[in-house]
């Protein structure tokens, strides 16, 4: 049972990895125009503060809260060898996920409907 | 120190990093823009954090990518090539992103 679990983990939590890897680049190029002054960093800005950006930012926080609470899992079941908690300690990061994509996400929904 | 070990040393690093950036930078969501972010960034406490933070990212983000790609055996053979990018990759991003972290100066 947990073979299969276990693979989807590992899955998962590459797969998010690399996305925020690729994220992280695009982050740096946003943030980095700060060393061209205020102007350009607040023109580069703008083009990722549109409504499409900012659902992204709730993918992006929900592959966020999963490798986080994945990596953490896995953090606890090796540093104190709790290898019978590993399932039901993958379910908690699942839920935890989703509440807190849940938490972060709906601020986000409401800036953009806001205007 | 082994590869997986800086890698999770890292990790519980940016758990307490990236808790503390999501507070202070996104919750409540509002609109970004320099002015903003000035009011944060001109205390030096801040930069220190922020290159503090930039450094765990990076030391992460290129343990992992190592990880993920040695996976493959098409890169498996490279391992030492593949080292010393990540390494050659990890400075020129620290240097790129202290240089950024440092130019948040309030305009004259």
């Amino acid at each position: 049972m947990y073979r299969s679990l276990g693979f989807l983990s590992f899955f998962l939590r590459r797969l998010t990895g690399v996305a925020l890897v690729l994220y992280l680049a695009t982050h740096m190029w946003v943030i980095g125009s700060a060393m061209q002054g205020p102007e350009a960093f607040d023109a580069r800005l703008a083009m990722v503060q549109t409504p499409f950006f900012k659902l992204a930012e709730i993918a992006l926080l929900a592959a966020v809260w999963f490798h986080a609470f994945d990596g953490v899992r896995l953090i606890l079941v090796n540093w104190f060898r709790i290898t019978s908690f590993r399932a039901s300690l993958l379910y908690a990061a699942v839920v935890m996920t989703g509440l807190l994509t849940i938490v972060g996400g709906v601020p986000i929904l409401l800036f953009i409907l806001e205007g | 120190m082994r590869l997986f070990q800086l890698q999770r040393l890292s990790a519980v690093a940016l758990v307490i990093f990236l808790t503390l950036h999501m507070i202070v930078l996104h919750y409540p969501p509002f609109h970004v823009d320099f002015s903003r972010v000035i009011d944060r960034m001109a205390q030096p406490i801040w930069k220190a954090i922020d290159i503090a933070f930039l450094l765990a990212v990076l030391v992460h983000a290129l343990a992992g990518s190592y990880a993920v790609l040695t996976d493959l055996q098409v890169v498996s053979r490279l391992r030492k090539g593949l080292a010393w990018t990540a390494i050659v990759v990890g400075l020129v991003g620290f240097v790129y992103g202290a240089m950024t972290i440092l130019a948040f100066q309030r305009p004259s």
